[in-house]
């Protein structure tokens, strides 16, 4: 790998924010192209994250100055970017169930899946099952992922299925659910497309519903 | 019980247990939190303000589930709430903290809690009552928010930014949480408490480096400090803490609890090196909450074969069965009582597994004609009334309805310890035990029928 690209790939590993700057910005001055910035060194970067975190060598604090530094980049590679260089790996509704205040998973899904080049709408927290139902019609949205911390509000995930089948958008969107109470047996019983155990995984499940 | 009188059963059980000794049997510990409320149909902000509830469903706790040890209040925003959060409260499930006071301000505080503050007037007089009531059978829990969860409310989501960009900061802000959990181990321990559990679930969200970084220290510290009180420790955790179980044995606690997301006889290993007892894990949605009578007894019965408790139990220590977690309001009252049930004679429940499982299993029962009886029938289903509280207490319901009635009707126990009993009740369509039948119908199940209620249900049918 040259040597420009290991280092701002390094910095995304290690979430050297102020280092991950200055490496992209000589990166550019040098004349790399930028979508060989953003696949090779960030999104490689992140993907590593994603790895170690799923191992077990990673928690959350890694992931989010992972995550930090990957958005700084991000806003200094963007203005070089081709629109076909942004990538566009889909689109999706984020968001943790109506009564679920709970919103460090969802946040961390939210930021890998950006990281892996999807377009996330950030629904927020304590999101009803109309809003998820207005986000999918609205958007053009790919997926619809949900989270809940509760075992009191991971029902409202089978409501917000529900809402989504009585405003028919329920076939064109996929849905993936996540948190600590729920299941992949959960998923299946309300008839979810898919579960993940953690942010790393939720982005190789997003990937595997649209492919 | 008639079994419990020659078994180490309760307080003494459990206590010893966290002596580290070998008692003969398994101690276990419901965490009934808000669950606690549906035992009486009170909701969980009823059961989390207010007192004479509170009481009402930690006594119904401890009548029908029959613990060793009891949580009084599991809620881990108590400390949150008195030092400035906003909470959210919600009908079914303990508060969520919506308000992080130092959320952009690197200030430490100062405050520690006072027994007149938030909720901790009514908290301490239900410890005090219940102490009175229960404390001699039954050791009690006092739940404190441990420094990380702690730090977490007051800091919010930032504190995970903390650990690279201000450590100073988060040094001092956990050393702060730590003098608050100190404060209210005493508070707790004073007003009756047995054991200090200090529950933390971001214990699980930090590396192994960032917990010997900012914790060991400080945990070490509140343990230590509730040994020389006189009183127990232990240390909650919740999600997958695997990587941590290390360092959290170095803050040596008298005992360890985790949830399913870790391997319980691996950990155990771990925990045996330091002589620590390890308690878990029950699932709380895949088995309590969403699973049936069998899939709670057989995850018990599996769990204690795998650490060997079962055929080896004269020499077993260090180990308490409990819920992973805090029980999720609505689980079904007979996936407690099966756990019970398998807990108090983990040997029988295993046979009756098997009798249940067996495919080849064909005993030819016949149904009574309940359209041409003589006389009323109730039936009662049990586990097992020996060992099953909740089986003994609606077997005793039935016995004394009957017995008022003067021979005017009929009583029949069925154990499921019994193949031919197995057989029936599967025939019968039984889906919980305990379950009480008058003339072939379903009238209670896992609930206790009252004497007036009762009776007024056979009378019903006699006329």
């Amino acid at each position: 790998m040259d040597e420009k690209l290991k280092a701002i790939y390094q910095c995304i590993v290690e979430g050297d924010n102020n280092g991950v700057q200055e490496h992209v910005r000589a990166a550019l001055e040098s004349g790399m192209d930028a979508g060989t910035i953003l696949n090779e060194g960030l999104i490689a970067g992140m993907a590593e994250v994603g790895r170690l975190f799923e191992e077990g060598e990673y928690f959350v604090p890694e992931m989010l100055i992972s995550a930090r530094a990957m958005k700084s980049a991000m806003a200094i590679l963007k203005p070089h970017l081709t629109s076909e260089q942004v990538g566009f790996a889909g689109r999706v509704a984020i968001g943790t169930v109506k009564g679920d205040l709970h919103d460090i998973g969802k946040n961390l899904v939210g930021l890998m899946l950006e990281g892996a080049g999807f377009q996330v709408i950030d629904l927020g927290s304590d999101v009803a099952p109309e809003k998820f139902v207005e986000a999918a019609k609205n958007n053009d949205v790919d997926i619809v992922a949900m989270s809940a911390l509760l075992t009191t509000t991971m029902v409202n995930m089978k409501s917000t299925i529900a809402a989504l089948e009585e405003a028919g958008v329920r076939e064109k969107v996929k849905v993936m659910i996540g948190g600590a109470p729920v299941t992949e047996a959960y998923a299946r019983q309300i008839g979810a497309d898919g579960y993940a155990p953690d942010a790393s995984r939720a982005v190789a499940l997003a990937k595997s519903l649209l492919s | 019980m008639s079994n419990s009188s020659h078994r180490p059963h309760g307080k003494e059980l459990l206590l010893a247990a966290l002596r580290h000794e070998a008692p003969g049997a398994i101690p276990w510990v419901p965490f009934a939190g808000v669950h606690a409320g549906k035992l009486r149909g009170f909701s969980a902000l009823e059961v989390l303000q207010q007192p004479e509830k509170l009481l009402e469903a930690l006594l119904a706790v401890n009548e029908l589930y029959d613990p060793d040890g009891q949580p009084v209040l599991f809620d881990l925003q108590v400390e949150a709430e008195i030092l400035g959060c906003e909470l959210a409260w919600a009908p079914f499930a303990p508060p969520s903290v919506v308000s992080h006071p130092l959320e952009t301000r690197l200030e430490l505080p100062k405050h520690l809690p006072e027994p007149d503050e938030g909720r901790l007037p009514m908290i301490l007089e239900t410890m005090r009552k219940m102490k009175e009531m229960v404390g001699e059978k039954t050791a009690l829990y006092g739940l404190i928010c441990g420094p990380m969860t702690l730090a977490s409310h007051l800091r919010g989501t930032e504190i995970f930014m903390d650990t690279f960009d201000h450590p100073d900061f988060l040094e001092g802000l956990i050393g702060y949480c730590r003098d608050v959990n100190l404060r209210m181990a005493e508070l707790y321990h004073q007003a009756g408490m047995d054991v200090i559990a200090v529950v933390d679930p971001v214990v699980s969200q930090v590396s192994p480096r960032h917990f010997k970084q900012y914790l060991l220290k400080p945990f070490t510290e509140v343990f230590r400090a509730i040994r020389q009180m006189g009183a127990y420790s232990s240390f909650f955790v919740c999600g997958d803490a695997t990587k941590n179980l290390e360092w959290m044995c170095q803050t040596a606690p008298d005992s360890i609890s985790v949830d399913e997301n870790i391997h319980l006889p691996t950990a155990r290993e771990i925990t045996e090196r330091y002589n620590i007892v390890i308690g878990g894990n029950i699932p709380l949605t895949t088995c309590m909450l969403l699973g049936t009578q069998q899939d709670n007894m057989k995850y018990v019965v599996d769990l204690l074969e795998r650490l060997g408790a079962i055929d080896g139990i004269d020499t077993f220590k260090n180990f308490i069965l409990a819920p992973g977690c805090d029980m999720p309001y609505d689980t079904p009252v007979e996936n407690t009582v099966a756990v019970v049930q398998a807990v108090r004679d983990p040997a029988t429940t295993r046979r009756m597994l098997a009798n249940y499982e067996s495919h080849t299993f064909d005993l030819e029962v016949t149904l009574p004609d309940y359209s041409r009886l003589e006389k009323p029938l109730v039936e009662v289903f049990t586990l097992d009334s020996d060992t099953c509280a909740a089986c003994g207490y609606m077997l005793s319901a039935a016995r004394r309805a009957v017995e008022s009635l003067n021979g005017q009707v009929d009583l029949v126990e069925y154990k499921f310890t019994r193949p031919e009993n197995v057989a029936r009740i599967k025939k019968m369509g039984v889906k919980n035990l305990p379950s009480l039948y008058i003339n072939g119908e379903l009238k209670y199940s896992s609930i206790i029928p009252g004497n007036r209620e009762l009776l007024e249900a056979i009378r019903q049918v006699m006329r």
